[in-house]
């Protein structure tokens, strides 16, 4: 068997339809598809036992037969034989179809079918008509009849779902001794469930085949692991610590007001005679190409660039240069940039870092309280992170250690969370990785979201304010 | 010519000023900059220490601006452009030092007595002159307006790190003291602990000492372990790899980058951690060679130190001042010529063991140094605390140095006091381990002991590993490293 999908476009019932899907499976390998609800796992799968029409591309080398298991399969089956009971509704009343005459119905090998039934217990059944069924039973009926096909290629849609304990182990059990023999495809939601002899993992999101993963590549496993995870779990984001609490702002002043802003370097002007205001709960997304200033102008807001000192800044009730630290202004922001993950290049562990968020501090040199600990702990649960607490910050991936850096930043939740290219460096899932946690962000808290994106086409949900910088030619001052 | 203060002062006095240290805890830094608040604070000389604890000030709350001496404002050298680039009012000592509170003069210590002497005239009546070193005040006996506070508050760190260690949310160990002759209204204290606490040192530790002890511990490190011990262990160690046919580029390597790699484990865990990095047997090796080198070195030491207690040494220094620094830039050109200087280093992978496995001779001399420099100092009447600072803890700020570009980075970056002094150093020590290189041999520097058994008498290691953790300097350390909260954990 050696499936190929290439650029396939295919339409269901003009409710869904699937893009551009590029994939490839052969007899060796046994896949998971996962992804969120929604995302068009089941239809990817469903594909391969022929469903849905092809629009677009091609696809060579199905097997002939396809065992496929799915909710959709089995509401179909349940759907013909409600169809029969009304063909039959005029003379007698009708019993339909026994289990037996159901299972059957596909295979020619009575002798794996009574194996079967007797594996999953089915023998008080099988006289009782299948519509009749509770969900559960008619999803015994379903493996099995899928099971003793005797398939080329075993397709198991959620086949775990509200199956008992007993039946659960039985059938991965009996799926271990197929390895060797039948190519498998299982849709799953959660990983926990991923059978060991898994060699491949698709995932599909927003009707696409996102990503392909190799199972021995176990960095792009973890991303993977994390992915899912923000993306299926109802994600809290923890509560602050009332200890280390923010001082209150007074609602009616802007965040930020920068007026006539200057910017010069080398006697180059790179900002010149800017004018903004962040005003509480908006979220902006600054965009500009390199060069533009955008960093620049960061950098005033949160008090690291020495020429903050030299404009008329007003930022969080403090007009910039009399008398206030920038203790007292960094308190009221979180940031998070590739140049900070970049000085960042502490050996800290990942809890500490989370808790360093609490001090604005880069590394960890104040004994921190329980309730932050406990924080700490919530916002690595969040991002999958749990049982690498005391894991170096500089053992992490690339993707990881910005997302840890972005709890970081919100940990005290700040009033305004500055993100400086957030996903600059980072692969396609890890940028996906870094979208949704922000995404949470802006929807769930009183944070307003400062984005810098140099795309100004990448955008996030729930931005709606936006500052685009030119680059400013040289020396036309 | 000037006059040794310490040299008129009773011996009593002497060595109460010696003794003076003390540990200060955070809680005493609770009012933090407070005490500057609506104070004016000007600092002559935007250089390394200048431009990095103005911009901690500044970024503190401090009202902080730059006199800079009118050639250097005139031509807009280094000094302007640091200053005017980062958004700091420039100007001149007469239009800045009449309006200065606070007046920090963070000029080169050979500078210090033309500076003081143009700007103490200009100063406010009851104004506050403080310094990041007391060379000024203790070797060339300088006098002070009486009117005027003189306080000190040195940040025992580059000022590199003092600016990044601030930016990171912490500080670098900082020692403060109050010139006794000197604090008509009693402020000099409260003014110093802002000060420190303005620029991020009470973070990290800040040790209440006295100018005397200051100086004199701080040229006894910065002389002997700091760059004398690392430049002539550099030249040693190199030349003997070499004769030993060892790759020249492999060597310059192992030196240019072991150092920092050694040290950074003393910075960690002390000499006890520097040495537990070696397999039994090199531990054994490294603590052997370290107390045969510490039996050939303490004369030394004890001259260095005597020469600085009774100011000989100031005073020779001084009179190479006086003849336009013929032996400073004689011995720097020399430095400069040196196989070790001259060879890059190779383009060789080494790992991080390896540096210590291959380095077990420059283990033993850091090791020897740190503890004879800690010895002497303590026997001479210095604290530990302060002679902790003065050499183990500043050693692996030092190696960062020779990491960067070798000798001629640690000597331009350290002041032209330590660089005479290294010099010093190196002239006597060089011939002094001459016949103790003899007998040296690639097992400790450059190949390893390449034993197939690494086994070692129990008795013996038992003995090794006591004698290590029993030193005072490793009991100091540990309280002072854990002072430092969590700075083993950052890098
Ligand atoms: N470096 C360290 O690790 C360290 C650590 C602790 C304490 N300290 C102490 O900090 C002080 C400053 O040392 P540093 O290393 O910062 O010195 P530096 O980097 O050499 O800077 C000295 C500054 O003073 C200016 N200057 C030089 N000669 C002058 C003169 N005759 N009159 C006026 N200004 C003059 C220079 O600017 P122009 O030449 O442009 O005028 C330069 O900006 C010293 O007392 C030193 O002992 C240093």
């Amino acid at each position: 068997m050696n499936i190929r999908l290439d650029n396939l476009t295919v339409n269901f019932d003009d409710r869904f339809q699937l893009d551009e899907i590029n994939w490839q499976l052969d007899d060796s390998q046994h896949w998971v598809i996962t992804g969120a609800n929604g995302a068009g796992k089941s239809a990817l799968a469903a594909i391969l036992a022929g469903a849905g029409e092809s629009v677009a591309g091609s696809i060579t080398g199905l097997p002939a037969k396809v065992g496929l298991v799915s909710f959709e399969a089995q509401a179909e089956l349940i759907e013909r034989e409600r169809k029969k009971d009304d063909a039959d509704i005029m003379d007698v009343i009708a019993e339909g179809t026994p289990v037996h005459e159901i299972l059957h119905e596909g295979s020619r090998n009575p002798a794996l079918i009574q194996q079967l039934v007797s594996m999953f217990k089915l023998e008080p059944l099988l006289e009782r008509a299948f519509r009749k069924l509770s969900t559960g039973e008619s999803r015994k009926v379903m493996l099995i009849r899928a099971l003793a096909s005797e398939p080329e290629l075993l397709v198991l849609d959620e086949p775990f779902d509200g199956l008992d304990a007993h039946t659960l182990e039985m059938l991965q059990q009996y799926l271990h001794g197929l390895v060797e023999t039948v190519p498998m495809v299982l849709v799953l939601n959660r990983f926990d469930e991923f059978p060991d002899f898994i060699t491949h993992i698709a995932y599909v999101d927003q009707a696409r085949l996102q990503h392909q993963i190799d199972c021995n590549d176990q960095q792009a496993y973890n991303d993977l692991y994390q992915l899912l995870h923000l993306k299926t779990t109802d994600l809290q984001v923890p509560a602050a610590d009332p200890d280390t609490a923010i001082p209150k702002l007074d609602p009616t002043q802007p965040l930020v007001q920068l007026n006539k802003i200057n910017i010069t370097y080398d006697g180059q002007r790179i900002i010149d005679s800017l004018d903004w205001t962040i005003q509480p709960n908006q979220h902006w997304q600054l965009s500009g190409p390199n060069g533009s200033g955008k960093t620049g102008l960061l950098s005033l807001i949160t008090g690291d660039h020495p020429q903050c000192y030299v404009n008329d800044i007003f930022v969080f009730g403090f007009q910039r240069g009399n008398g206030e630290s920038i203790w007292q202004i960094k308190q009221f922001i979180g940031y998070v940039s590739t140049a900070l993950q970049w000085e960042y290049k502490v050996g800290t562990g990942l809890r500490n870092v989370i808790i360093s968020g609490f001090y604005d501090s880069i590394g960890l040199y104040t004994k921190a309280t329980d309730r932050q600990k406990k924080i700490a702990d919530e916002w690595l649960a969040l991002l999958g992170m749990t049982d690498r607490a005391d894991t170096p910050f500089n053992k992490l991936s690339y993707g990881d250690q910005r997302l840890l850096l972005i709890a970081r930043a919100m940990v005290k939740h700040p009033p305004l969370l500055i993100l400086d290219e957030p996903c600059l460096g980072l692969d396609d899932m890890n940028r996906q990785l870094v979208l949704a946690l922000i995404e949470k962000i802006c929807a769930g808290s009183e944070t307003s979201v400062l984005y810098v994106n140099h795309h100004a086409e990448d955008k996030i949900n729930g931005i709606d304010n936006y500052l685009t910088l030119e680059k400013r030619e040289s020396n036309n001052h | 010519m000037s006059n040794n203060y310490f040299n008129t002062l009773p011996l009593r006095e002497q060595l109460e000023q010696l003794g003076k240290c003390r540990f200060m805890s955070i809680e005493e830094f609770s009012d933090g900059v407070e005490a500057l608040k609506g104070k004016k604070m000007v600092v002559i000389g935007c250089g390394a220490q200048g431009l990095a604890q103005g911009m901690n000030l500044r970024d503190s709350g401090c009202d902080v601006s730059y006199a800079l001496r009118e050639a250097a404002i005139a031509e807009k050298r280094q000094s302007w452009k640091n200053a005017t680039e980062n958004g700091f009012v420039v100007g001149t000592y007469e239009e800045l030092i009449p309006t200065a509170d606070v007046v920090l003069n963070l000029t080169p210590d050979k500078q210090h007595t033309p500076v003081v002497n143009a700007v103490m005239p200009l100063m406010k009546e009851g104004a506050c002159l403080s310094y990041s070193h007391g060379f000024n005040i203790v070797e060339e006996g300088m006098k002070i307006r009486e009117d005027l506070t003189v306080i000190m508050v040195a940040p025992k760190c580059p000022g590199s790190e003092v600016r990044n260690e601030y930016v990171r949310g912490f500080g670098v160990p900082t020692l403060i003291a109050v010139h006794e002759d000197n604090d008509p209204k009693g402020e000099g204290l409260a003014l110093a602990k802002a000060y420190a606490a303005g620029t991020g040192g009470h973070k990290a530790g800040v040790l209440m000492s006295s100018f005397i002890a200051e100086v004199k511990s701080d040229l006894m490190g910065e002389q002997t372990i700091l760059c004398g011990m690392l430049q002539t262990g550099s030249l040693l160690c190199f030349d003997k790899m070499v004769e030993e046919g060892i790759d020249p580029g492999y060597a310059s390597k192992l030196i240019q980058y072991g150092w920092e790699t050694v040290t950074e484990a003393l910075k960690y865990g002390g000499v006890t951690n520097m040495l537990d990095r070696l397999s039994n047997p090199a531990k054994i090796k490294a603590f052997d060679l370290s107390e045969e080198l510490k039996q050939i070195m303490r004369p030394l030491y004890n001259k260095h130190q005597d020469d600085i207690i009774d100011g000989t040494f100031s005073r020779t220094m001084m009179e190479d001042w006086a003849n336009d620094d013929k032996n400073l830039l004689g011995w720097r050109a020399e430095t400069a010529e040196t196989a070790f200087e001259k060879t890059p280093a190779g383009d060789v992978e080494i790992s991080e063991q390896e540096y210590f496995d291959n380095g077990i001779l420059m283990v033993a001399m850091v090791k020897a140094g740190v503890e004879l420099a800690f010895e002497t100092m303590t026997a001479a009447g210095i604290i530990a605390d302060s002679a902790y600072y003065e050499s183990l803890h500043e050693t692996p700020l030092i190696a960062n140095t020779i990491a960067r570009k070798k000798l001629y980075e640690m000597n331009a970056t350290i002041s032209d006091t330590a660089e005479y002094g290294c010099y010093l150093y190196n002239h006597a020590c060089l011939p002094l381990l001459a016949d103790f290189m003899k007998d040296i041999k690639t097992d400790v520097i450059g190949k390893g002991l390449e034993l197939d058994d690494t086994g070692v008498d129990n008795a013996r290691l038992i003995e090794v590993n006591a004698a290590l953790r029993a030193h005072p300097v490793e009991a100091i350390g540990s309280v002072l490293r854990g002072h430092m909260a969590d700075m083993k954990k950052i890098v």
